[in-house]
């Protein structure tokens, strides 16, 4: 009985499907919308690489000379595997700090534990630009502003605080009991880290990776300040200099900024399936 | 194989907060052990000392022989099963099995052997490439064990094993734990709350409270002859009736008093129990709902008493009772989540299906004269001379 009365009930279906189709619409229109606004200047960054000067002033006409313009101007090849080389080392470095801290922290008692969490946590308010001079005077000191190695350090530095929060945040989602039954099954703290916990944190190191990569890759200042090895500087120091010339080619900083935008969207394609799971910190039981 | 003493151990939490005070108790090698006890009463504590998951603040803790309070729990060489059974969520059920021989690197062959025995037993092989999400509450329960299993350790140890379980899958698995641990033969420590658990699936109970041991036995003689009131009234379900009475001497023989309602108690309990007290001295008289029965008219050790409530269960009905003359110097007493409170008194009784009781009712009950136990008011111990 209850049965037919839903039948009968929802036969009629027009009302509650056509609402439930406008609102679909409505928020297809503005995820569409929101899509538009992301991908703009995406797209003028692409059309515009592939114009020279005097056809970007134009506004039509197609050309590879800007490429051309970009990779004869600055060493864009070696700008980008110095990119990559500080952004691996330096979220080695992150993770390697971070995720056996933030287990410590989640999983292991001891004294102040939380005092110390807390200081860590707190670094994360902390903005680059007002550290900057200190670290800088730093670095010099310990003669390290030449090559990859003292942004190397200056960007650990700046990743590990959020790395530590993101990890303890997430172990502790993590039941006591399975580390407990590791330790039963003959494994040390050290190997239940290694062996169980590091494969249940693959979200997580995901979201670290993904995070400190966008950032890294995308800073200009730290670069610009202590890699002063023309040969090792990153991407982002090469565009500045093209766009600092006296004649500055659009065109040309185009592709340049396009070949910087390509790493990091691939970065975050690679790892965007986990990057949700990590940001909401669950785990399946 | 080995046996499991704990000899005077206790755990002290930080602040001062005792799980487990002077805890003594000795599992024999293949013996199936059972600890029960309300929550917060040390049983977990005690298993996870046991497992080397919680330091013992002192006592000697020995397995096989061997005193392994500092021993490392890799080097204990016990499995345990854990309530939620912490499976590793990124292994398959066969790595999961196979994970603590992987550890101690036997080799691949060995593993798997040990592994498809195990899962035959368990009945799991066909899920041995699965996940654990994609098994269900029974399955993975299983693979826990399976997990245990494949060690062959020195003991089993297990912690609530089965309360994520619904109650069907509660019985299968209640009587397959108990297969598997016969089948084995390894010495088992096996923590719950559940006294039905308690009843059916061990050799030996032993009952907790308050981070102390109460009484270790076969659970009949738990069930027939406890050590104290908490015993009495923790074991069984319903559980065993608890009045505050007092001793009285009538016509010579020892008796007691219910309110206006008097009993006087039969002779082969004068030589088995300690029942001689000063005239008006409080004890507390118990006796198992289904030692209760309705009588007509007046003969052998029969109360007064009124219907107050019926539960009627199918196979049978538990009526509660109320006494009749009980002044407020009578009450029963209850363990509630482990502290005993006095209620007003009442009795429950476990009457047949087809007997016509109605609420309101005035009835004769007798007391089965062959069942009654008596404690001591203000210690609770059982007044019993000894333990038969």
């Amino acid at each position: 009985m209850t049965e037919l009365e839903t039948l009968e009930r929802a036969t009629p279906t027009e009302r509650p499907s056509r609402s439930r189709l406008v609102r679909r619409g409505v928020l297809f229109a503005v995820m569409v919308g929101v899509a538009l606004v992301m991908l703009y200047p995406f797209w003028v960054m692409t059309v515009n690489s592939l114009k020279s000067q005097n056809q970007f002033l134009a506004g039509r006409g197609f050309s590879w000379s800007s490429w051309r313009t970009l990779t004869s101007t600055i060493p864009i090849v070696q700008e980008v595997i110095s990119s990559t080389i500080i952004c691996a080392v330096s979220i080695t470095l992150i993770l390697a700090v971070g995720l056996p801290a933030g287990f410590a922290f989640a999983k292991l008692r001891f004294r102040a534990s939380t005092a110390i969490f807390l200081a860590i946590v707190s670094a994360m308010m902390v903005p680059l630009q007002a550290i900057l001079m200190p670290e800088f005077v730093n670095i010099t000191r310990l003669g390290l502003t030449g090559g990859y190695t003292g942004a190397v350090l200056v960007y650990a530095a700046l990743g590990t605080p959020f790395s530590v929060f993101l990890f303890a945040t997430y172990f502790r989602g993590v039941p006591d009991e399975l580390i407990e039954a590791g330790i039963v099954d003959g494994l040390g703290y050290f190997g239940a880290l290694w062996r169980l916990v590091v494969p249940i944190a693959i979200p997580a190191i995901a979201t670290v990776t993904v995070l400190q990569f966008i950032q890294i890759w995308d800073d200009l200042l730290v670069g610009l300040l202590f890699i002063q090895n023309t040969s090792e500087r990153p991407i982002t120091v090469g565009l500045a200099v093209l766009a600092a010339g006296r004649t500055t080619s659009i065109p040309a900083l185009m592709a340049g900024s396009l070949v910087s935008a390509l790493p990091a969207m691939a970065v975050y394609l690679i790892f965007q399936r986990y990057l949700v799971k990590g940001l909401t910190m669950g785990i399946d039981r | 194989m080995a046996e499991i003493t704990f000899s005077e151990i206790t755990k002290v939490f930080d602040g001062n907060v005792t799980a487990v005070d002077r805890l003594d108790l000795h599992v024999a090698e293949g013996e199936f052990m059972v600890l029960v006890g309300p929550s917060g009463c040390g049983k977990t504590t005690a298993l996870r000392m046991l497992a080397g998951l919680e330091e013992i603040s002192s006592g000697t803790l020995s397995i096989g022989g061997r005193v392994v309070n500092n021993v490392l729990p890799k080097d204990r060489d016990v499995a345990m099963v854990f309530q939620n059974y912490a499976l590793y969520p990124h292994m398959s059920v066969a790595q999961n099995m196979g994970f603590a021989l992987k550890v101690r690197k036997e080799p691949k062959v060995e593993i798997e052997r040990k592994v498809a025995e195990a899962a035959g037993i368990l009945r799991l092989s066909e899920y041995l490439d699965r996940r654990p999400k994609a098994l269900s509450g029974g399955q993975r329960q299983r693979v826990a064990m399976g997990r245990a299993i494949v060690r062959s350790p020195q003991a089993f140890l297990m912690d609530e094993p089965l309360s994520n379980l619904d109650a069907q899958l509660r019985v299968e698995m209640r009587l397959e734990i108990a297969r598997i641990q016969r089948l084995l033969g390894v010495a088992t420590v096996y923590v719950t709350h559940d006294q039905i658990e308690a009843m059916t699936m061990g050799d030996r109970v032993a009952v907790m409270r308050g981070g102390q041991l109460q009484q270790v036995a076969p659970p009949q003689q738990l069930y027939d002859f406890p050590a104290n009131e908490f015993v009495a009234g923790f074991m069984g379900s319903p559980p065993m009736n608890l009045l505050r009475a007092r001793a009285v001497i009538f016509e010579n023989r020892p008796a007691v008093t219910l309110g206006s309602q008097r009993v006087v108690v039969p002779d082969r309990y004068t030589a088995s129990h300690d029942l001689v007290r000063p005239d008006g001295d409080e004890l507390v008289l118990g006796i198992r709902p289904e030692d209760i029965e309705i009588v007509e008219g007046d003969g052998g050790l029969s109360l007064e008493t009124r219907v107050e409530r019926c539960e009627a269960l199918g196979s049978e009905i538990l009526v509660h009772l109320s006494l009749a003359g009980a002044s407020e110097t009578v009450s029963s007493l209850a363990y509630d989540a482990d502290v005993a409170v006095s209620r007003l008194p009442v009795l429950v009784a476990r009457v047949g299906p087809q007997s016509r009781v109605t609420v309101g009712d005035t009835l004769r009950v007798r007391l089965n004269d062959e069942r009654l136990h008596f404690f001591d008011a203000r210690s609770g111990v059982s007044l019993r001379r000894e333990t038969p």
